[in-house]
């Protein structure tokens, strides 16, 4: 009975999922599409975990709808008025890609239909299982990610800390939003600590259950975010100097950690047995900072402005409107 | 041991370098040169370590059984990274010279070394996932830098690279869940061990080959390319063409003969060669009409890449054994006079650009008289990129008619020798601008620091490849995992 609910339920959300993906695509207003988009999110994060696996439902929810629908946000109130969804397309074109599209689903379906035909023998994934306990962790995930396959991650974090160069390479920090309702800046005062704290948990977790360094620096980074969109003036809590130490920690604590193994075990970010455990809390919790700094900055458009001395940095700024 | 880990060291220090930078602004450039050199001096210990001890490997973590992720250096890894390395550090040099502006100068160099680690994680990387990610942050830093420049029809190229790059890594991940879901390993040589002819893999190859073909601008997939090399700032038009681009080229030529040989299909290699051919005579016919220099070099390297793809299917012609590393000697060979010629020619173009305040080809009279060391790094680079001797590319030229000859694929020899007349015809029209008899261009000096790197790259193709290239043939039959060592 109850497996044949979840059932339902399963092929209820896919259909859903479809339906919001076509939506997304085919919409010809923007704000719309971008709504649409978040939605669709937040229902993959959802499939994620029905599909258990956890943690990347957590990243999904946090940085594939959250932020991203942020970033979107963003760029659209910036563009809105000139452009417009699919308007010089021509439906040739159109036609074309949902074509290529289709021809590429199936294709894809019948190479996944042999693969999954021929998936047996010795597999990673169980060799990874077996090895976990010596990780220094009991999350298999977080061994993966921070040990077995460490260098992926610190290569991970080094595309992050690129898109932002790009981001500041493109252009100079984007107008700030005003600020925003009373209501609004009140819940956020609420939420912003939690999130911040939530942030911290994930970090900590991360070691025995699901959560870990993106996620946590995510979260952190949406606490910033949502500062900013209700008017509040985070830039003034950063400065240029601080973001660049921000920005490069996590991948020069880890490259060094690394370095430092090479020199000690003979094998790049080989870990001394003993102290796997808080060498990879370590990278862990520098990854944070530097995920939610590359994040917020992404989300800014650009390196903060130098900010008047005189003016009191923290407190929420009331004299000022939000252009910058 | 720290000559034993230069592998290691190759990519950690640019990771340092492009932090620092960032954290020091100021001290960007001093930063950058310096790992530069450092990084230059250690691929020259591996390459010697490689000589002298066969195919080297590193497992990252100390992990073994393809629980971890291993580094994996044979010849031609080690021959790419040392080319990679050399370009990179003169560009370099170029490059301190070129941005005048300091902001600019600020945002080049984190990028700069962010490409510089993608390149050589990705010329190490033996494993598969591991591949995707180092494509993916080539790719972005490649339109980071790309973006740089101050022209709007730089930041359009960049927008529509990013977009190209990333559909091209997609294609390419589709390809690895593929490979991941009918096999649960993700190491290459552990894959080369189990892969059989059946569809899974024959999609996966197809998918990855498919993301690394519009990467690497094969005709007709090309079209993204002449735009962005040629509006990039000049020290970023040579790495692309130099560097970017090629590093897709190796890693079609390692997956096909060193992963999935037993999946290769004869006609998939025939329609292989069959676009490079197409990529000669079309981006040498467009360099020929090109108005500009750069846009010029920039289609004389999709006529260049062209080459390294009429390789496939006559290695795969060969036999596995000395015959086919023979062909793969020469392949590298043509692959390495190209980086350094064509770096020499946009580094060398940027000199023009800055010098005249423009680069129509037309309106050049008088170059050779106020930039006469930098006409003559065209001429040289001229001379690699026809493939008249003593460069590389004779070699390398010679060896794919000889080899097309061997296995009766004689069709190819008179796509080459289409593309070498061609070539001549667009450097030669340069070279015949710049020593005409029109002032237009005035006095203009040029500072040695960008002359000399220009001069050193175009050399390094002519003169070293062509003379002292010899050790190669050996080097690649010792070290090469294709020699079943």
């Amino acid at each position: 009975m109850n497996d044949w609910l979840l059932l339902s339920f399963d092929i209820l959300i896919l259909f859903i999922l479809l339906g919001l993906a076509w939506l997304t695509c085919n919409t010809k207003e923007i704000k719309r599409g971008v709504t649409l988009f978040v939605a669709f999110g937040l229902l993959l994060a959802v499939i994620w975990a029905r599909l258990k696996a956890p943690d990347l439902a957590l990243a999904e929810a946090i940085i594939g709808a959250g932020i991203s629908g942020a970033l979107l946000l963003k760029a659209m109130r910036d563009y809105t008025e000139q452009t417009s969804l699919s308007s010089e397309t021509s439906r040739f074109y159109v036609w074309g890609i949902n074509a290529a599209s289709l021809a590429l689903f199936v294709l894809l379906a019948w190479g996944l239909w042999h693969a999954l035909e021929r998936s047996d023998g010795v597999r990673l994934a169980e060799n990874v299982l077996i090895t976990t306990p010596e990780s220094g962790v009991s999350h298999p995930v977080t061994a993966v990610l921070l040990n077995f396959r460490a260098y992926d991650t610190l290569l991970e974090l080094a595309v992050v800390f690129t898109a932002v160069l790009v981001v500041l390479a493109m252009g100079t920090k984007q107008r700030d939003f005003g600020k925003g309702e009373p209501i609004l800046i009140a819940m956020v005062r609420w939420l912003a600590p939690i999130l911040i704290v939530t942030s911290g948990y994930l970090l900590w977790v991360g070691a025995h259950a699901p959560g870990g360094a993106f996620q946590a620096g995510a979260m952190l980074a949406a606490a910033f975010i949502l500062m900013s969109m209700t008017g509040v003036r985070v830039d003034s809590m950063l400065n240029d100097s601080s973001m660049r130490w921000l920005l490069v920690i996590g991948i020069g604590v880890f490259t060094i950690t690394g370095i430092v193994m090479l020199l000690i075990n003979g094998h790049f970010l080989a870990y001394s047995k003993e102290l796997a455990k808080m060498l990879i809390l370590l990278i862990e919790a520098a990854a944070t900072l530097s995920i939610a700094a590359a994040l917020t900055l992404a989300y800014l458009g650009g390196m903060p402005k130098p900010q008047q001395k005189t003016q009191s940095a923290v407190k929420i700024d009331k004299t000022e409107e939000g252009t910058s | 041991m720290m000559i034993n880990d230069a592998i290691v060291w190759l990519i950690a220090i640019p990771l340092l370098a492009s932090l620092l930078s960032l954290v020091f602004p100021k001290k960007g450039t001093a930063i950058a040169i310096a790992g530069s050199i450092l990084g230059l001096l250690a691929s020259v210990a591996l390459v010697y370590q490689v000589y002298q001890s066969g195919p080297i490997t590193h497992e990252l973590g100390g992990w073994k059984d393809g629980l971890g992720i291993v580094l994996r250096v044979d010849a031609m890894s080690a021959l790419f990274i040392v080319m990679t390395m050399l370009v990179v550090t003169m560009v370099g040099f170029y490059a301190s010279a070129y941005f005048t502006d300091a902001h600019k100068k600020a945002q080049f160099w984190p990028l700069w070394l962010m490409m510089v680690v993608a390149l050589i994680a990705l010329l190490a990387s033996g494993d598969l996932f591991n591949l995707y990610v180092t494509l993916e942050l080539l790719g972005l830093s490649a339109v980071g830098l790309t973006a740089l420049s101050d022209n709007r029809a730089a930041v359009q190229a960049a927008i529509r690279y990013l977009g190209i790059g990333l559909l091209g890594s997609l294609v390419f991940l589709m390809g690895v869940a593929l490979i991941y879901t009918a096999y649960g390993v993700l190491d290459l040589a552990m894959l080369a061990t189990v892969v059989e002819a059946e569809p899974a893999a024959q999609l996966a190859l197809a998918l990855m080959t498919a993301g690394l073909l519009i990467k690497s601008a094969l005709f007709p997939m090309h079209f993204w390319l002449p735009a962005a090399h040629a509006n990039a700032p000049a020290p970023v038009s040579a790495a692309l063409s130099a560097l970017v681009v090629k590093v897709s080229v190796y890693l079609i030529i390692r997956l096909w003969f060193d992963v999935f040989s037993p999946v290769l299909q004869p006609t998939a290699s025939f329609m292989l060669g069959v676009l490079g051919a197409l990529a000669v005579v079309w981006g040498s016919w467009q360099a020929l009409r090109a108005e500009r220099l750069k846009l010029m070099a920039a289609y004389s390297t999709v006529a260049q890449l062209g080459y390294l793809f009429i390789f496939i299917p006559l290695v795969m012609a060969f036999p596995v054994g000395e015959e086919r590393n023979t062909a793969l000697a020469a392949f590298l060979l043509l692959a390495l006079t190209h980086a350094f010629a064509k770096s020499a020619l946009f580094l060398s173009s940027g000199v023009v650009l800055q010098r005249a305040g423009h680069d129509r080809i037309a309106e050049l009279g008088g170059t050779a008289r106020a930039l006469p060391l930098t006409i003559f790094v065209i001429a040289l680079a001229g001379v690699a990129l026809i493939g008249l001797p003593p460069s590389g590319s004779f070699l390398g030229k010679w060896y794919l008619i000889s080899s097309a000859v061997q296995t009766g694929q004689w069709w190819w020899i008179v796509v080459i020798a289409m593309g070498s007349l061609l070539a001549a015809g667009y450097m030669f029209r340069i070279l015949g601008h710049a020593f005409g008899p029109d002032e237009s261009i005035g006095k203009v000096m040029a500072k040695g620091s960008e002359e000399i790197p220009a001069l050193i790259l175009a050399l390094t193709a002519t003169v070293v490849l062509g003379f002292g290239s010899a050790w190669m043939w050996d080097f690649v039959n010792l070290a090469s995992p294709l020699a079943g060592n």
